[in-house]
């Protein structure tokens, strides 16, 4: 028994170690790249785009369940970006409150029999809808489908656009981000078959007509802690997944599609819980058996501003809902694992998603029995632990700083001195006690799963109007 | 494992876990103090930039003009490229006159010479941006420096000069881009190649067809696109060879150059065209077919509402729509004529989107020369819906990334 809690303790000691070290390598690394980007930024503006005849049309899929309080808004926005070619789909998804009405207070719908053809599965669909206002808006009207999975199956079928780009609804999108994202689509249009953009936190900035008018950091420290730690995912995970074509997931938020691609695995999976990660690894597996050359990408400055939880209670369930999502999205690819045909998704990415995403918060757990249980049968030296506390501490609070510099160096949205003050105290702040809560919060998500609560609910938000007028 | 254990036991405490603690603290005192000292960098910086930026602008017109001797900001590189930027924003907008002068000015200060220099002889990001501001300035003195760019080994450099020879927009970057393309040199992705092609084409669309010849696919695919979008009517014996090449994207481009030529030479091409094996070739005709405005194109777009692939019907039906409003009843008769559910569905669908379904319903009503039964024939298929959600033909492939 002492021997095992010694080689356990030890093991926890290698593992977090490992991941620490894995982490340093991608800030390296996605430092390095974005540095690059940002150059190119400069000898190659995405601006060109906006002149070319020959830019794409794209479709945006915005779906919308009981989004009466912000819908009006949001898609004024997304028909106001700055881009040529633009078709914007709602898909209205069996609300019960007056989604469909505010839309048609506002834009003026009328009913029509555009051609779509149902190539991916779907709920049922009412009715179609064009703006009299605005021709580029439709609206397609089905019946609850029970996932945002199911709408954005139904915008599929109805996109008429080579490339589609998937929102949320509350989301806002900066002016330019299609232009942005489009130019990296389009630098490689024959490899590149989706891409993602950065996802930001909006909470406690300021906006105004679905426009952020001034970045501002959260009140609340939840909120900053989440800055944190989109600032670590984006910036840091996913700019240096993406060089090796390692992207496992694209936000559904905010990612953009080759619409062939999408119809050719079928669309989403109706049943996913995490659908946006389910979809880009299905896009990953189909390409792959074909033998195709191809890319998915990460886009850093083309940003997508969206709600972050504001209170425990939904923290607690949009991270339970993740770690569900992420386990359903393993569980129904095992089969990639350490397969040859699938490359280094099944021999890097895939394993990486298992043990330092998937079971991270079991080790943890089991790392905190064992030293609990050590130090009760007196084989656990003391000094010996607070230094690994400490060197623990230490090494996340340089990744999350590294995350914060990365920001700095690059897109700098934070231009207050007293934001950027408090966030990096944030980078401090954030092991203790919430790192344990979201342990515990993503231990739930796994339990309800492995217990069959494999719902997909949608998150509850404030929507823009009460955002607006904080 | 037993080794790790030993191994972190012999050196840990005291060494090696010591050690990492006082590291990780130092690099989060290192990051936190970089982060300081550049915020405090910049702000300084952009106040300044700032300052002397309001400076040049206050003066702007006397120093274009060369009212304003003083060229010490010349000297300074700081200054200068802050008056460059300006210089650069000014030609966006400029009209031919005041183009002229700020060309005049750029030569005159040397800022020409020095960007030529720049672009000549530095190398990666700075190169890179000099052969974007040597585009911008649109003077034919930088073509060569650009073209030879285009001949970097590094792809990113390559993709500079050809965006700098696309801003030029002149015909003689236009010949040093498809020379370089002659030269088999094609690797840098098609759409920047297209765009910048675009830009220098729009004058001389001529100066492309020699190029059309060569045997490369991809190239000619490129080419061909940018014939679609520059070619004029004064290309039609050319465009009209091009229809009958085996290529369907150079039969494609055919097309939609044609949709610019005079209906009489173009209409028995296009017609032709909505036969073809190919499905976007066929598109592209009843795009083009539409453009020529000419009721001669009507029975041609009709037939071609009977087509198999559905972005072609719709096209078409589109086509048709915006055709004059007085002839639509007659269209819409002798689509019901055809007895084809989806090609009424593709017509009834394009006049909703153009919001001109309600007049074709009270056109239909009021026509003065429709018996009842007839009248009552054609608003029964207007309301007519074959429905959405899953009936599709079974020859429809699903959408393709071409050019829509």
């Amino acid at each position: 028994m002492l021997r095992f809690l010694v080689l356990a303790n030890d093991g926890l000691f290698l593992y977090y170690l490992c991941s620490n070290l894995i982490y340093l390598a991608l800030l390296i690394i996605a430092l390095r790249t974005s540095a690059r980007h940002h150059r190119e930024l400069k000898s190659q503006p995405p601006e060109w785009i906006k002149s070319s005849p020959l830019a794409p049309p794209i479709t945006l899929l915005i779906p919308a369940h009981n989004e009466e309080k912000s819908i009006r808004t949001s898609i004024r926005s997304f028909l106001s970006l700055d881009y040529p070619e633009l078709e914007v789909i709602v898909i209205n998804d069996g609300s019960k409150d007056g989604t469909l009405r505010e839309l048609n207070e506002e834009f003026g719908l009328r009913p029509v029999n555009a051609i779509y053809v149902a190539q991916v599965k779907s709920a049922p669909v009412r009715a179609l809808y064009r703006s009299t206002r605005d021709p580029r808006l439709v609206v397609v009207d089905k019946e609850a489908g029970g996932s945002k999975a199911d709408a954005n199956n139904a915008g599929l079928n109805a996109a008429t656009s080579p490339y589609v780009c998937v929102l949320d609804a509350d989301s806002i999108l900066e002016p330019d981000a299609l232009l942005r994202i489009m130019r990296t689509m389009l630098a490689d249009a024959q490899r590149m078959v989706a891409a993602g953009g950065i996802v930001r936190v909006l909470n406690g900035s300021e906006f105004e007509n679905g426009r952020m008018t001034r970045v501002r950091l959260p009140k609340k420290s939840i909120e900053i802690i989440q800055v944190v730690e989109y600032l670590r995912a984006f910036l840091i995970g996913r700019e240096a997944w993406a060089q090796f074509n390692l992207l496992l997931i694209i936000s559904g938020a905010f990612g953009v599609f080759r619409t062939d691609v999408l119809r050719a695995v079928e669309g989403y999976r109706g049943s996913a819980i995490g659908e946006d990660c389910d979809l880009v690894t299905r896009v990953h597996r189909y390409l792959l058996e074909k033998g195709q050359d191809y890319w998915i990408g990460f886009v850093p400055d083309p940003v997508c501003w969206t709600e972050a939880p504001s209170d425990i209670r939904s923290l607690a369930r949009q991270r339970a809902r993740w770690q569900k999502g992420l386990l359903d999205v393993l569980w129904a690819n095992r089969d990639m694992l350490f397969r040859s045909r699938y490359g280094t998704i099944g021999w890097v990415a895939l394993p990486y998603y298992w043990l330092f995403e998937l079971l991270a918060p079991v080790i943890e757990l089991g790392g905190i029995l064992t030293i609990v249980l050590a130090a009760c049968m007196g084989v656990l030296s003391h000094e010996y632990f607070v230094q690994f506390l400490l060197f623990g501490y230490a090494f996340a609070t340089v990744i999350s700083i590294g995350a914060v510099l990365q920001e700095e160096l690059t897109y700098k949205r934070y231009n207050d001195w007293g934001d950027v003050a408090r966030l990096v105290t944030y980078c401090f702040l954030e092991h203790f006690p919430y790192r344990q809560l979201h342990m515990l919060w993503r231990l739930q998500g796994i339990w309800q799963y492995l217990r069959g609560d494999v719902v997909w609910r949608p998150q509850t938000r404030k929507g823009f109007q009460s955002a607006d007028a904080r | 494992m037993e080794f790790v254990s030993e191994l972190l036991r012999r050196i840990g405490p005291a060494h090696f876990v010591f050690k990492a603690i006082l590291g990780a603290f130092l690099v989060d005192a290192l990051l936190l103090g970089f982060i300081l000292l550049r915020r405090t960098y910049r702000k300084r910086y952009f106040t300044r930039y700032n300052a002397r930026a309001s400076h040049f602008q206050k003066c702007w017109g006397d120093l274009v003009s060369g009212v304003n001797t003083d060229d010490r900001w010349c000297r300074n590189a700081f200054d200068r490229d802050i008056v460059k930027s300006l210089a650069l924003g000014a030609l966006e907008t400029a009209k031919p006159a005041e183009a002229a002068r700020i060309h005049s000015f750029l030569r005159g200060s040397g800022l020409l010479q020095r960007t030529i220099h720049e672009a000549e002889k530095t190398r990666g990001w700075r190169q890179r941006q000099a052969f974007i501001a040597l585009g911008r300035m649109r003077a034919p003195e930088g073509v060569p420096a650009l073209a030879e760019g285009l001949r970097d080994s590094n792809i990113e450099t390559r993709l500079a000069a050809l965006r700098g020879l696309g801003y030029t927009g002149s015909p003689e970057a236009g010949k040093e881009i498809l020379e370089w393309l002659g030269e088999g040199r094609f690797t840098v992705p098609a759409l920047p190649i297209e765009n910048a092609l675009i830009n220098c084409c729009r004058e001389r669309p001529q100066m492309l067809l020699p190029y059309l010849e060569a045997k490369d696919a991809p190239m000619r695919e490129v080419l061909a696109r940018v014939l679609g979008e520059v070619g004029t009517a004064a290309l039609e014996t050319d465009l009209i060879q091009i229809a009958d090449d085996p290529h369907p994207e150079l039969r494609a481009s055919a097309a939609r150059a044609l949709g610019h030529a005079k209906p009489r030479i173009a209409l028995p091409v296009l017609e032709k065209m909505t036969e073809d094996e190919v499905w976007f070739v066929r598109l592209r005709a009843a795009v083009a077919l539409g453009e020529l405005r000419t009721s001669k194109a009507i029975p041609a777009l009709i037939r071609a509402l009977t087509d198999a692939h559905r972005f072609v019907r719709f096209r078409s039906a589109q086509a048709l729509v915006e055709q004059e409003e007085i002839l639509q009843p007659a269209i819409f008769e002798r689509v019901v004529e055809l007895g084809d559910a989806y090609a009424t569905d593709a017509y009834i669908t394009a006049a909703e989107n153009a919001g001109e379904y309600g007049s074709l319903l009270e056109a239909l009503r009021q026509s003065p020369n429709m018996d009842a039964e007839r009248r009552e024939r054609l608003l029964a298929a207007a309301s007519h819906r074959i429905g959405f959600g899953g009936e599709k033909r079974p020859e429809d492939l699903p959408a393709q990334t071409v050019a829509q």
